[in-house]
């Protein structure tokens, strides 16, 4: 069982009379490129507020490296090495490009708390930061305020804060929502690139062909219920998900 | 998001602004030579409420925090720096008050961060903030023995005083001058230091900055601590320049100076303050003086024209003096940027 880095059991949450998830009972494997996909309305962000801490489940119970962390608070789900990032870009906007990765990057290194010395004479901090960048490809962009950022770019940022927290596991939640659709191939690679890094990654996605070379596994969610969970080919063949992609149209499948 | 403007100084200082600081700072060590005893009384005041407003602008400007009960810090300070020095008036018995309001200031703003990070959200907090003001300042008012009352408490300086320091105007200028010098660079150190970029990040978004891993709720204790200590200390100086203590300095009058000094210099610079406490020193002087000479009654009320200055300021330049200073200064870089990258396609 130890390759197992995430568990949840039965694990649901409702909103009134909304099961916005409901009974979701996965286990993640170490290393693996997971991707949840699913309708809007699926489930998925809540799914990743329940792991991440920032809803209180109804049902159920999460497992994090063998650890109950069901009632853990967000910040020590952080500390115990789980990272996400967010569907609505979620940056310090008055801030610059470098300042937002260093305010992750020196979280990472553990120096956040110290009083009275200057922030910029932490080396590793600063390392950390420009290799973030370097890796987000924003480099051009460190002095720019994020407010300014192009939304492309603050996709990018987006995901930067949380490749500086080095997390074990990567929570990701559509990366590449509202993007440019040129640019969402270098969104692929930069996942692609944190995954080999042997990082666990958690993906939530709309569009299958985005995924279905990158993913380990697929989880299809709906009306916040797992409809099919395997490999990639497996899963974009199951009847039913077919029957939920060309019947309801609710997977956008068609789209490239 | 507000205007895409960066409203703080935090590049490396460079030679050139080394230079201009040692000369701004030798000008104010030798103006005072040939000032009066009023002007020096002014510049003075000047010096210690831009510490004031600097402290005021660690919780407001860096880490969005409004608090309305600052001035029990600064009022604390002012009390026991008379308390003590009536005792004695030497330097020992100041530095015992500094110790003083030192651990007062730390309990002090501990206690009122585990009471106001209780409730959620900005407004709930002020309120509560405001509400302990009052209380303290209740307290103060009743507690004759102590406080003097409402007829408040002189500060005697006897015959055999030994620091011109607090008895000779120039000195107590001196005092109150290396004071915001070393106040500032403190304060500067703290904002610079990995913790206060935490705070900025509180006051950006506080929800990512609990995702980046940071207990926000400890960040804001660290900055209430420390924006306590340095209003109960600027309130110990202006003891010896004021060398009086009333509730009034504990009141809410004395937190809306605070704010005052932060809106009008520019919130979350830091050096803003002391352009604030400037404008916002200068004016007050001004308009008493005015109505001492022209005796016109409506000159009574400064509060009427101090407050409608400060309503067109925050109307024209609402990031402030200093503010408005880096929004011209940006406005210019990028016109200049502009023109030099004219032909190259934006990246
Ligand atoms: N805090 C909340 N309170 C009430 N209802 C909520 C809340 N959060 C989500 N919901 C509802 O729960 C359902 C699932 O929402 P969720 O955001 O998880 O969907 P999603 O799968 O992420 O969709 P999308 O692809 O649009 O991002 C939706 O019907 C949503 O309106
Ligand atoms: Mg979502």
């Amino acid at each position: 069982m130890s390759d197992m880095i995430l568990r949840t059991e039965h694990l649901g949450v409702s909103f009134g009379a909304l099961k916005a998830v409901n009974d979701v009972s996965l286990e993640i494997e170490k290393g693996k490129f997971t991707t949840i996909l699913g309708p809007n309305g699926a489930g998925k962000t809540t799914y990743f507020n329940l792991i991440s801490g920032l809803l209180k489940p109804t049902t159920g119970k999460i497992f994090f490296k063998d650890a109950d962390i069901t009632s853990y608070k967000a910040i020590d789900r952080i500390a115990a090495g789980m990272g996400r990032s967010f569907q609505l870009t979620n940056v310090f906007p008055m801030l610059t490009v470098h300042e937002n990765i260093r305010l992750s990057a020196q979280s990472y290194s553990k120096v956040g708390a110290r009083l009275f010395r200057s922030h910029r004479r932490y080396d590793a901090v600063n390392s950390k930061t420009d290799e973030i960048l370097e890796r987000v490809l924003l480099p051009h962009r460190r002095n720019a305020l994020a407010a300014s950022l192009t939304h492309g770019e603050q996709r990018k940022l987006e995901l930067g804060m949380v490749l500086a927290l080095e997390p074990e596991v990567l929570l990701l939640d559509e990366p590449t929502a509202g993007m440019a659709i040129e640019q969402v191939p270098v969104m692929i690679d930069i996942m692609r690139d944190t995954h080999q890094r042997g990082t666990t990654v958690l993906l939530i996605e709309h569009k299958m062909d985005l995924v279905k070379q990158l993913s380990d596994r697929l989880v299809i969610l709906v009306n916040g219920k797992v409809l099919a969970d395997g490999n990639p080919t497996e899963v974009s063949q199951n009847p039913e998900v077919l029957k939920a992609y060309l019947g309801g149209g609710v997977l956008d499948a068609t789209t490239a | 998001m507000g205007s895409n403007v960066r409203l703080s100084f935090d590049k490396k200082p460079e030679l050139p602004k080394l230079i201009a600081l040692a000369a701004l700072i030798t000008v104010f060590l030798v103006i005072p030579q040939f000032m009066r005893n009023t002007q020096l009384i002014m510049m003075s005041r000047i010096f210690i409420l831009a510490v004031y407003g600097m402290s005021y602008d660690i919780l407001r400007g860096y880490t969005g925090f409004i608090n309305l009960g600052q001035a029990i810090f600064f009022g604390s300070g002012v009390y026991m720096g008379v308390i003590f020095l009536n005792m004695q008036n030497d330097l020992w018995f100041f530095m015992m008050a500094a110790g003083s309001i030192f651990v007062a200031s730390v309990i002090g703003g501990y206690v009122m961060s585990k009471i106001v990070l209780r409730t959620g959200g900005v407004v709930a907090a002020a309120m509560v903030t405001l509400a302990l003001g009052e209380i303290v300042r209740n307290i103060a008012e009743r507690w004759r023995t102590v406080t003097g009352g409402q007829d408040g408490l002189p500060l005697r300086f006897s015959r055999v005083a030994l620091e011109p320091l607090f008895t000779t105007r120039l000195g107590a200028y001196y005092f109150a001058f290396v004071f915001l010098i070393v106040m500032t660079f403190a304060l500067r150190a703290f904002v610079l230091s990995p913790t206060g970029r935490v705070l900025q990040a509180i006051r950006e978004n506080e929800q990512r900055a609990r995702f980046l891993g940071y207990d926000t709720q400890k960040y804001k204790t660290i900055a209430l601590i420390v924006s306590s200590v340095a209003a109960g200390f600027s309130g110990l100086v202006f003891a010896v320049i004021v060398r009086f203590a009333n509730t009034d300095y504990l009141s809410i009058t004395y937190t809306l100076n605070a704010l005052l000094i932060t809106l009008v210099g520019g919130t979350g610079t830091l050096y803003g303050s002391i352009l604030g406490s400037a404008f916002v020193t200068w004016i007050q002087n001004f308009l008493l003086d005015l109505n001492r000479s022209l005796g016109w009654d409506i000159l009574r009320y400064p509060m009427l024209f101090v407050g409608s200055l400060y309503i067109l300021l925050v109307i024209f330049m609402p990031a402030g003096l200093l503010g408005g200073f880096f929004q011209l200064k940006n406005w210019w870089d990028r016109k200049r940027l502009s023109r030099a990258t004219d032909n190259t396609p934006e990246a």
